[in-house]
């Protein structure tokens, strides 16, 4: 049957976008607030993803209660390297930067010891629909609905929850946050559980069409660090424009170049962008 | 993080300096006992780390622009000199040289026009530079020229030479001539580099990493300064690269991972302390030889305990330790002296 191929990149960036969108949106967040990157984001993603894996094949459990536990495990994981790790170095970022490094590598090698390096996979959600001629396997729609919920409860948790204000007073400044009687280690603690659950989430969702092996957590992570510096650090809306162009871009340099070279091709953007837009393309000057 | 200079009396150039030249006995008589070839190799690649330590202290120790970029300068000088030798058949021993200056110049082209973002995403784009040259590496087309995860080959440094030696001793001339080089180039390189960070011009570096505005406002050109630092920086990171390379065919993207080359260095220069030169090339044969140690004792789980051991270390002292340790230790020896 003939595809379209201007059907088919532009429904697939739709979809890779949308996951790209899940990921980047706690990271973006937890940027915000922290003042620091957290490298150790993409851990969270495998890290969902092999707990589901576990609770799935030696116990047995439903895949939705695995990976609602799951998801939940990612949560209090990063809640647990934002009290040891982060805390007591934000003075010092560029020793953050070390600290969430290694404990990356250490859940890497961990799962590489421990789960080796083959690759694992989790259960799909059946079923194929046929959108403008296109096969698309019904997990997509799953991934799309579910990121989208998520967009618009961190949207409006950010815009009408009182912690999702502090979370937006504290990446503004800590200083004044502090004045209006926030805690910012506590909206700390909250911006972390938040941007574990993302990741988490995103690891359990995308496992299933795209195998998973210790090593597969860098990825998303450059990814999120590139429409973090494009969409602007914190910016819920910039990391929804970011997440698409480089979903489309990507998906379209696929099938020019072939996806070797379509992969960083997103990168060279972002480093272009920056060069003239430093603060990313919805980001303020300081 | 500011560190007062007193003028030195004879005491404090005696206490300074006789650590310094112990070490350089030390690293220097260390081959003749024996210490075989694993240890041998082992120690002509810290040597060569202290390079990509002392590349990053100088720059992003004193600047805070933290420049994660430094794999890829370290990378691509082994990937000039592999690909003078390869496509144009230059011996390793004239390639390595014209290596440096290649790198240096493509660093600076590449990384300069991101010196004027500040923070955290100067961090960002100087780590993205070494991801897209992996990514540049391993994909189809240019992989077929760049040798792809295989690498390319060519002969080490000094083969031609070891070849018209008895079969017997070739190696351990390779293996000696390789530890007594890198450990010239470590000297000289630390030498050069204190000599640097107590110059003026240190003293520059120093003054734009406290505030860039007030530093400009005392007519100090930052721009000028900036490019002149990176410009050092990459000068340090290629020498180690294209050295580093011409010992261990075949150059592949393990030179450019960050993992691999930028890690350990930049941990060196954080707990050794950010700025300070001796505590980071203290901390660099500290850390590093701890690594290869912990694989002869846990094995496979020597990753994941040295991470820990980093962690609690940097979380405990974020300021860094080994140069405290180090001021300590000299106020010790200061005072058994003055007895």
């Amino acid at each position: 049957m003939y595809v379209d191929i201007y059907k088919y990149i532009l429904l697939f960036s739709i979809f890779h976008s949308s996951t790209y969108l899940t990921f980047s949106l706690g990271f973006s967040m937890l940027f915000g607030v922290a003042k620091i990157p957290n490298l150790a984001y993409g851990s969270l993603y495998i890290l969902s993803a092999y707990v589901m894996y576990a609770l799935t094949t030696y116990i047995g459990l439903e895949p939705l209660v695995a990976a609602l536990v799951a998801i939940l495990v990612a949560g209090l994981a990063s809640l647990l390297i934002g009290e040891v790790v982060v805390k007591p170095g934000l003075k010092m970022p560029v020793s953050v930067f070390i600290t969430t490094l290694s404990v990356a590598y250490i859940f890497e090698e961990f799962f590489r010891i421990e789960m080796g390096l083959r690759p694992i996979t989790l259960p799909v959600y059946p079923g194929v629909t046929y959108v403008l001629g296109v096969p698309v396997s019904n997990h997509w729609f799953l991934i799309l609905s579910a990121s989208l919920l998520m967009f618009l409860s961190l949207t409006a948790f950010l815009k009408y929850a009182v912690l999702g204000r502090s979370i937006r007073a504290v990446a503004e400044s800590w200083d004044e946050s502090r004045r209006l009687g926030i805690d910012p280690l506590k909206v700390l603690r909250v911006a972390f559980f938040v941007a574990g659950v993302y990741a988490g989430a995103t690891g359990v969702l995308l496992t299933p069409l795209k195998a998973l092996t210790p090593t597969a957590g860098w990825g998303p992570l450059f990814t999120a660090f590139a429409i973090v510096a494009l969409g602007g650090v914190g910016s819920v809306t910039g990391t929804l424009i970011a997440s698409f162009i480089y979903g489309f871009f990507e998906q379209s340099m696929t099938y020019v170049l072939g996806s070797g070279v379509a992969s960083i091709s997103p990168l060279i953007l972002i480093v272009l962008v920056l060069v003239f837009r430093p603060q990313g393309l919805m980001g303020r000057v300081e | 993080m500011s560190v007062v200079f007193a003028k030195r009396s004879a005491k404090d150039l005696i206490v300074g300096k006789i650590p310094f030249l112990i070490a350089l006995a030390v690293l220097t008589l260390l081959p003749l006992l024996n210490v075989g070839g694993f240890w041998l190799d082992v120690l002509t690649k810290v040597n060569l780390f202290l390079l990509v330590t002392l590349a990053i202290d100088l720059y992003s120790g004193t600047t805070y622009y933290l420049n994660l970029g430094v794999s890829f300068t370290f990378g691509f000088a082994g990937y000039s000199l592999a690909l003078l030798n390869v496509y144009y058949g230059i011996p390793t021993e004239y390639s390595m040289l014209l290596a440096i200056p290649i790198s240096i110049f493509f660093s600076l082209a590449i990384l300069l026009p991101s010196l004027k973002i500040r923070g955290v995403y100067f961090a960002i784009l100087s780590l993205l530079v070494p991801i897209i040259f992996v990514g540049i590496v391993t994909a189809q087309p240019f992989s077929l020229y760049l040798g792809g995860e295989g690498g390319l080959r060519f002969k080490q440094l000094f083969l031609d030479f070891a070849r018209s030696l008895p079969p017997g001793v070739r190696l351990t001339f390779l293996q000696y001539s390789y530890y007594y080089i890198s450990l010239a180039a470590a000297v000289v390189g630390y030498v050069i580099a204190y000599k640097i960070g107590f110059s003026d011009f240190g003293f520059m570096l120093r003054a734009v990493g406290q505030d860039e505005e007030l530093a400009e406002g005392t007519g100090i050109n930052t721009l000028k300064v900036k490019v002149i630092g990176f410009l050092i920086s990459s000068a340090y990171a290629s020498v180690a690269g294209a050295l580093y390379a011409s010992m261990r065919p075949p150059v592949t993207v393990d030179l450019v991972v960050p993992a691999n080359t930028l890690i350990p260095p930049l941990t060196s220069v954080i707990v050794g302390g950010l700025g300070t030169l001796i505590g980071p090339a203290i901390a660099n044969y500290l850390l590093l030889l701890t690594y290869e140690l912990l694989w002869g004792l846990i094995g496979r789980w020597r990753v994941i305990a040295y991470m820990l051991l980093l962690i609690i270390i940097i979380t405990i002292k974020p300021q860094g330790i080994v140069f405290k340790a180090y001021v300590e230790a000299r106020k010790f020896l200061r005072g058994v002296f003055s007895e």
